[in-house]
């Protein structure tokens, strides 16, 4: 226990005692990690954005003019034995006229001159989590055009699916983006503690002479990393939440009424305590690079 | 204790120390003598395994130092102690947490620590300067301390590289009485000096190194 109690007291000290090089390599870390949580945090949140908008995706399908209540009946049955159906809504043709008027009252001159109501009745159908996919809507769609009654069947999901396509990339970037910034991070701070090494190479030598294991000499030092590591990372995440209220700040009003500034959220607890975890990790490994090639100068 | 069978080091091709064969005993206290370059150094640090040989055998307390796996050498230097010329104590360390710190790597506890790191500086005569910054004290205190260090753990055999160095007489002739003293209870105790004062002084079996070579082994069994 004395000893735990040593080692650790030991890494608080060197980083007590060496304050510029720790301010720099947590700082360093803090920042790359930042640059990192940029990536995650735009990604998390157009993730979130398609995902919602994939919730709305509603599939409206046109109905052929002339058909009887009965036909109409008949139809919503046929539609229901479909796989996939989440709600089904009918919109008469008055329905649909009432809706137009009420939404775009400074259009109604477009009706005007078309003599009877031209708007089709129409189903409006939402499908269940698991056909939401670009394939599944498609070969819903496709099945449903052949039913008699149908006149068209409309979705518009093309522009969800290339926002998809733009996260996807997103993702990758913000991988290979983390990758090499973890690389950097790692080689930051193995090069601080490799300073801090050479600077107390008498120390660890007199160490050694006295007996002490390898053990015993690395840990404090694996734990300095791990600290700064675990620092950096606190302060990374101090740093993105200050951007991101600033940037909610930017978007101000507009942002608001457009409702934008709602979909944006900063990262949930665990997200939090990732990016801490991870500047540990980052901080331990770059100790531990360190130390091995301190090790293997010294042979 | 310690034995070496034609023991040979070399730094680019020069020999450091060429065909060396001792024998010392438990109990012993040899000098060993020389001129700078003589060598001392290089046998002082192959007996604590801060190098290995690159001839011959050497055997301290019947381990072979040159078979020693890299984890074994800690074990090993726990059995001994090493004191320095320059004394390199931890600069940001008091007196007390210096001389701690071999019983620190080996687990002891916090009263067995006190307990002894006390009666090793009570020994050595800096118990009153045990809060201090080794910078703050004389030369003679810190190779004081140095020694306390040393000999906290019971070690059966005491290295010295030179620790009379750039010391006047009288201080350099205290602490080689604090030698003879640590000698007295059963520690093997090795001095390397070139200080023929110290030789005077001391009376007892002499080893002469000269360009790496053993030249003279002088008063063996005293």
């Amino acid at each position: 226990m004395r000893l735990v109690t040593y080692l650790v007291r030991e890494a608080f000290t060197n980083i007590r005692i060496n304050r510029t090089t720790t301010l720099i390599a947590m700082a360093t870390t803090a920042f790359t990690l930042a640059c990192f949580g940029v990536f995650l945090l735009l990604y998390l949140n157009l993730r979130g954005v398609v995902s919602s908008l994939q919730e709305d995706i509603q599939v409206i399908v046109y109905l052929n003019d002339g058909l009887s209540p009965q036909n109409v009946s008949d139809l919503q049955q046929r539609l229901n034995t479909e796989q996939g159906i989440a709600s089904l809504t009918y919109v008469s043709k008055e329905q649909a006229l009432a809706d137009f008027r009420a939404q775009f009252p400074s259009e109604l001159h477009l009706l005007q001159g078309l003599g009877e109501n031209p708007l089709p009745a129409s189903f409006v159908v939402t499908l269940g989590p698991q056909f939401r996919s670009s394939e599944s809507v498609k070969r819903w769609a496709e099945r449903v055009k052949g039913v008699p009654g149908v006149a068209q069947v409309q979705y518009s999901r093309e522009w969800i699916e290339n926002l998809a396509t733009v996260i996807g990339y997103i993702e990758l970037a913000a991988i290979a983006v983390g990758a090499i910034l973890s690389a950097a991070s790692v080689t930051i701070i193995a090069s601080v503690i490799r300073l801090t090494v050479y600077a107390r190479r008498d120390e660890i030598e007199i160490m050694q002479l006295i007996g002490a294991t390898g053990a015993f000499i690395k840990i404090p030092y694996l734990l300095e990393g791990a600290v700064l590591g675990a620092l950096g990372g606190a302060l990374s995440l101090a740093l993105l939440k200050g951007g991101f209220e600033l940037f909610k700040l930017q978007l101000g009003a507009p942002g608001r009424l457009l409702g934008i500034d709602s979909g944006f959220s900063f990262f949930p607890g665990h997200i939090s305590l990732l990016m801490v975890v991870a500047g540990l990790l980052l901080g331990f490994t770059g100790s531990f690079v360190s130390l091995l090639e301190f090790g293997r100068a010294k042979s | 204790m310690i034995q070496l069978f034609h023991v040979s080091k070399y730094y680019e091709r020069r020999a450091a120390l060429s065909d060396i064969n001792l024998q010392i005993t438990k109990g012993e206290f040899v000098l060993l003598m020389g001129p700078s370059g003589a060598g001392k150094t290089t046998l002082l640090k192959l007996l604590f395994c801060a190098e290995p040989p690159d001839e011959g055998q050497i055997l301290v307390q019947n381990r072979n130092v040159a078979r020693l796996r890299p984890s074994d050498i800690p074990y090993l230097r726990r059995t001994m102690g090493v004191v320095f010329q320059d004394f390199r104590l931890l600069p940001k360390k008091n007196v007390f947490s210096n001389v701690a710190l071999p019983l620190l790597v080996q687990g002891a506890s916090a009263f067995e620590i006190r307990r002894k790191v006390t009666e090793a500086l009570k020994a050595v005569g800096v118990d009153h300067r045990k809060d201090s910054r080794p910078a703050t004290l004389s030369a003679g205190e810190q190779q004081r301390v140095c020694i306390a260090r040393a000999i906290v753990n019971s070690p059966i055999i005491l290295l010295a590289d030179e620790p009379t160095g750039n010391m006047d007489p009288e201080l350099a002739g205290e602490i080689i009485e604090l030698f003879k003293t640590i000698n007295a209870r059963g520690t093997m105790v090795m001095v390397a000096t070139h200080n023929r004062q110290v030789v005077d002084q001391v009376n007892r079996r002499v080893v002469t190194l000269n360009q790496g070579k053993l030249i003279s082994d002088e008063g063996a069994g005293q």
